[in-house]
């Protein structure tokens, strides 16, 4: 366990030390031969544990194998390197496995049930929320008998701290499947519910988040504390809709959606007199997190904007690194632990607008957050998981030459100019199989802009383009009103104790037994 | 596990029973002072000292959850990934033997269409099947950019894969020191490759691939050259054949004296070679012609010379054989040494074997053939297969074709798999790159993946705005849309120009052989891609795939789990 001890097994074990003689001299020294030759020696000597007092999930909504590529690059870019070599964060972490997203109905899923596996250890239909396939989506009256509990519950039932981040609504389809039951992803608030749905009993998404506590005891008979730490976007679903309680943030004439007149943050605030309500950066900045027990951040009317795009907030708001930093620090004022699920929501937005230049920029953000993840735990006793729900239909194409800008013209090796398709115009090395194709937005950073027209699909003469801007979107050949998911495998990258069991090709359930294997969740 | 816990969860309480008066009185007037004191009662436990109850919710609390069959997978999957994690083989040199199956161009998008699509054939919904490698223990990921390539090549990233290093795009078992195409720079930055470096540790070696034997993947387990183009004399300007430079077939024709040049080494030369690529290996002569020959003269050689009569001379106990019936003939036991080449130029894709001139062996077969002829090596061996077409397909605009050589991969690694021992035997599966393929739209559970999207519910095709249905799988570049209907040779598209964009398919049966699939950008030939690949594998040293890796790492764990570099050096000393 100790780094000492592998030092010397590392002596035993890695025979394959430079010699002189068969092996070239040239290739022995080669940096590429011995940087892979130590990273080989890192991996032999790799502790592994079974039990963690921490777990922290990062989920990139929709961050596919081509995306972290891509991200990789313009992050190595943005710091002066070619970019290929560079690493995310979590691309140094020892153990990663593939992970098969469809859902029980769905070859290519959306992100209610592939959460819903990650966070109950069970695959569900598409588009519902913590319950399982015996479900009828949008039928309140199949919720009862079908609800599964997830991660986060039972590590709240367990006495650890639990905190849920994201960038999107905290009422959106992924962190939703962290605490609510729901027939369906769409019931965000009151509003977004039918009356028969609602005459059955069944509650909306922001309603069974704030009143999650008593829920959960109502459930299982337990006494618990309730969530310590949520952070996101979604007020609107926690305001009643009425122009009387819009906020200093707000973007709409009328900020609330919800029709039941229920003020949810109010609730919150009454429930919890200790707690911390905040909505925008100086009330972010002024929390004092060794001494704040409970936390309740919405920083957006909808979703938080995308990073590259935050300056733009009307109050201002967090970035997702500092999000995740002041959770850790509340949540870890619990000696027995705590389990926090972390969305980069907007890789996804981005991505469905046809806007690669957002999605990496999300990316990015979500691999410093890990990495102040990483900066603020113990590694011996944080399990730290960073996974996709799904991945999207973006390729990185053509033959470009090392350090070819990512966002830029293919230019082949040994050219300066771009390289031509056959119709004699250049193409982009990223690009989209379908969606809202060209956009040539300039300086625009918010993605979502390009839902003002129709779809344009097809090829565009990008010579006097710069492909680079913030605003552009790329080239798509079949036109839909949004880029979809697709269906390959994404990755799982993991470390900490358990983090070996992130094994070779694996359905997506498995990553909540990965968890539960970590904590001890599920009393045996 | 679940019985141990059991044991000691059932200790726990009748400990907690037994000595529950007296750890009460313990605790109330006897805070652990004094630690010579020796106390009246026996010592507490760090059981009898935690709580009575541990808060949490029990299987039966959640019930719903624990008798899910999903949820008992999972719960499975973690007791399989332990035994996974305790049969690690950590040590230097435990595996005898090497095998390095490579899908040319098999991305991670293209693993899961096929997997999807042999679930399908076997009448399965599709998306829960698993090809044969997906149930190896341990996965990797791989970053594949050349040097000087963002998106890589299979010369490059074989020789990172082979040697260790990476190198410029287009050069073969070089360093980055070279000058594409220049035979001059060549001296000096050759490196070694792990097939070089098992036969002079006295192991037998083999290379397969349903590509030419010559074309960049498989040239690089055997040869050093400036240009993957080499493939024979033809190739090459007479300036770098003056310089001295070899092509690739006399390269893998002369294998053995050239090591033993290169290094004072005595070797026995490869054991077992099968692939394509007999022009390269023939004079450009039509008397030369094969009984399998497809062009007016079949080979390209422009010196005269006929390697094949020139391997059979060298190895007389040697078996050469050119087509199906020849291989069929093959006595793997009583064979020393086996030269298959099967096809003029790439063997046949696999859904295309039937209509082979002479006949000709699938990649499964061959791996078989392949062991049964290496194994009978005691030092044991390294082989090294490659599914050389999945990539043509892509590149010809036609996932049928890749996925159906996909397919015919994984029942290689099968059957390597059924004829190896688990633990003496590192199985490594990956690719050199990927392809532009993407898998799209929210078609329904078991939606034929060759198919249009059917959405979750509905039975008619989805439209785009366009108002036209749109397949599942689709390309970003390439030559775009053909209705071949029943070709199955995927290379028909090349004859007529790229025809990128929408078409209304609404009567086009998509899910045939010979349909090729919609691409925006109109290219000659559709593009790898850059992401990175799999990797997956079984065997001594598979610990060593984890985490995303420089594709170049993958000769260190072949070099660790054989002990390659060490043992090449102990014999030759």
């Amino acid at each position: 366990m100790s780094f000492k001890m592998n030092s010397m097994v590392v002596m035993t074990l890695l025979a394959s030390s430079v010699q002189a003689g068969i092996l070239p001299a040239d290739q022995a020294s080669n940096a590429w031969f011995v940087d892979a030759q130590e990273a080989i020696a890192t991996k032999q000597t790799q502790a592994t544990s079974e039990k963690a007092k921490n777990v922290i999930l990062f989920v990139g909504d929709g961050m596919g194998i081509s995306t972290l590529t891509a991200a990789r690059i313009l992050d190595g870019q943005n710091n002066g390197m070619d970019g290929e070599e560079n690493a995310l964060s979590f691309e140094a972490f020892p153990f990663s496995a593939l992970v098969k997203t469809y859902n029980v109905d769905a070859q290519t899923p959306d992100s209610a049930g592939t959460m819903t596996a990650m966070m109950s250890g069970l695959k569900t239909d598409v588009g519902v929320i913590g319950v399982d396939e015996d479900i009828e989506r949008g039928d309140c009256t199949t919720v009862s008998g079908n609800e599964v509990v997830t991660a986060l519950e039972l590590a709240e039932v367990k006495g650890l701290s639990t905190g849920v981040i994201s960038t999107a609504r905290i009422t959106h389809a992924t962190p939703a499947a962290t605490y609510a039951h729901a027939a369906d992803r769409n019931w965000e608030d009151d509003g977004d519910m039918s009356t028969t749905a609602k005459d059955a009993g069944c509650k909306d998404i922001a309603d069974q988040l704030v009143n999650f506590e008593s829920y959960l005891e109502a459930r299982y008979n337990v006494d618990v504390d309730g969530i310590e730490v949520v952070m996101g976007g979604g007020r609107r679903s926690f305001l009643p809709k009425d122009a009387a309680f819009n906020s200093a943030d707000a973007v709409s004439a009328v900020e609330g959606d919800r029709t039941d007149g229920r003020n949810l943050t109010a609730e919150w605030q009454a429930k919890y007199t200790n707690g911390t309500y905040v909505i925008d950066q100086a009330g972010f900045d002024a929390i004092d997190a060794d001494n704040t027990n409970k936390l309740f951040g919405l920083f957006n009317e909808s979703h938080m904007q995308y990073e590259a795009d935050r300056d733009n907030d009307v109050a201002g708001e967090p970035s997702l690194s500092e999000m995740t930093e002041t959770a850790i620090n509340i949540l870890d004022n619990n000696e027995k632990g705590f389990f926090l699920m972390v969305e980069s929501g907007r890789i996804d937005h981005a991505h469905h607008a046809g806007n690669a230049y957002n999605a990496l920029n999300d990316a990015i953000e979500l691999s410093k957050a890990v990495q102040a993840a990483v900066d603020s735990t113990n590694p011996e006793e944080t399990l730290i998981l960073v996974t996709a729900d799904h991945g999207h239909v973006f390729t990185i194409a053509g033959y470009p030459k090392r350090g070819n800008p990512i966002l830029g013209k293919v230019v082949s090796v040994g050219a300066t100019e771009p390289a031509t398709a056959s119709d004699g115009m250049p193409y982009t090395t990223l690009g989209y199989t379908n969606g809202l194709g060209f956009r040539d937005l300039g300086d625009e950073t918010d993605a979502d802009a390009s839902y003002s027209a129709a779809a344009d699909n097809g090829r565009y003469d990008l010579t006097a383009i710069d492909t680079t801007s913030p605003g552009y979107h790329q080239e798509a050949v079949i036109p839909l009103g949004s880029e979809t998911h697709s269906g390959e495998d994404i990755a799982l990258h993991a470390k900490g104790p358990s983090a070996q069991m992130a094994q070779g090709v694996v359905e997506q359930n498995m990553i909540f037994h990965i968890i539960n294997n970590a904590l001890a969740l599920v009393k045996e | 596990m679940n019985t141990l816990n059991k044991l000691t969860l059932a200790m726990l309480v009748a400990s907690l029973t037994a000595c529950g008066g007296d750890n009460k009185k313990n605790n109330t007037t006897d805070p652990v002072v004094d630690n010579n004191e020796t106390p009246i009662v026996d010592k507490p436990s760090i059981d009898q000292q935690a709580p009575i109850e541990e808060a949490g919710l029990t299987k039966s609390d959640i019930a719903v959850s624990t008798e899910n069959d999903w949820y008992k997978a999972g719960e499975s999957g973690i007791t399989a990934a332990q035994a996974n994690v305790d049969a690690i083989i950590k040590e230097a040199g435990a595996a005898k033997n090497v095998i390095l199956f490579v899908g040319d161009g098999m991305g991670i998008s293209t693993i899961t269409a096929a997997r999807i699509l042999d679930g399908q054939n076997k009448s399965m919904a599709g998306e829960e099947n698993s090809l044969s490698f997906e149930a190896f223990p341990f996965s990797g990921l791989a970053k594949t950019y050349n040097v000087d390539a963002q998106t890589p090549d299979s010369a490059g990233t074989m020789t990172a894969m082979m040697s260790g290093i990476k190198t410029d795009v287009g050069v073969i078992g070089v360093d980055e020191d070279i000058v594409r195409g220049d035979c001059s720079t060549v001296a000096g930055n050759e490196v070694i490759t792990a097939l070089e470096l098992a036969e002079i540790a006295g192991k037998s070696t083999g290379v397969i691939s349903t590509a030419r034997i010559t074309h960049a993947t498989p040239a690089a387990t055997y040869s050093h050259a400036a240009d993957r183009n080499w493939e024979d004399d033809g190739d090459m300007s007479t300036e770098a054949k003056d310089a001295g430079c070899k092509d690739i077939a006399a390269q893998l024709v002369n294998f053995e004296s050239e090591l033993q040049n290169r290094y004072g080494v005595s070797v026995d030369g490869i054991e077992v070679v099968m692939g394509g690529g007999r022009r390269s290996f023939l004079p450009k002569d039509a008397s030369f012609n094969s009984t399998d020959a497809v062009s007016a003269v079949e080979g390209d050689r422009t010196d005269g010379r006929n390697l094949v009569e020139e391997w059979k001379t060298r190895y007389s106990t040697g078996v050469y054989v050119m087509d199906q019936a020849g291989f069929d003939a093959v006595d793997t036991e009583n064979t020393p040494r086996l030269f298959g080449l099967f096809n003029e130029s790439h063997m046949q894709y696999e859904a295309d074997r039937g209509n082979d001139v002479a006949g000709e062996p699938s990649i499964a077969e061959m791996t078989e053939k392949a062991i049964g002829v290496l194994d009978n090596n005691n030092k044991g061996f390294f082989l090294m297969v490659e599914s050389g077409r999945i990539d043509h397909a892509h590149h010809a605009g036609n996932a049928y074709n890749a996925l159906n050589d996909t397919i015919a991969l994984s029942e290689a690694i099968q059957a390597a798999v059924d004829n190896t021992n688990p633990e003496e035997t590192l199985i490594i599966v990956m690719a050199d790159h990927g392809h532009v393929f993407t898998i799209a739209g929210y078609p329904k559970r078991g939606n034929p993946i060759l198919g249009k999207v059917v959405s979750v519910g509905a039975t008619e095709p989805a439209t785009a705005s366009d108002g036209m249905p749109y397949t599942t799988l689709g390309y970003t570049n390439g030559l775009g849309f053909r209705d071949l209907g029943a070709e199955t040779d995927a290379d028909a598209s090349y004859s007529a120009a790229a025809d990128a964009g929408r078409k209304d398919l609404t009567s086009v049966d998509t899910t045939t052989p010979g349909y090729h699939q919609e691409a925006m950008i109109p290219l000659s030939s559709e593009t790898h891609s850059g992401e990175d690949v799999g990797i997956f594998a079984m065997g001594p040293g598979s610990h060593l795939v984890t985490g995303t890796n420089e594709q170049s790492v993958i000769f260190h764990v072949m070099n660790h789990a054989a002990d390659l570099v060490n043992k090449a050096e102990a014999t030759a000393n």
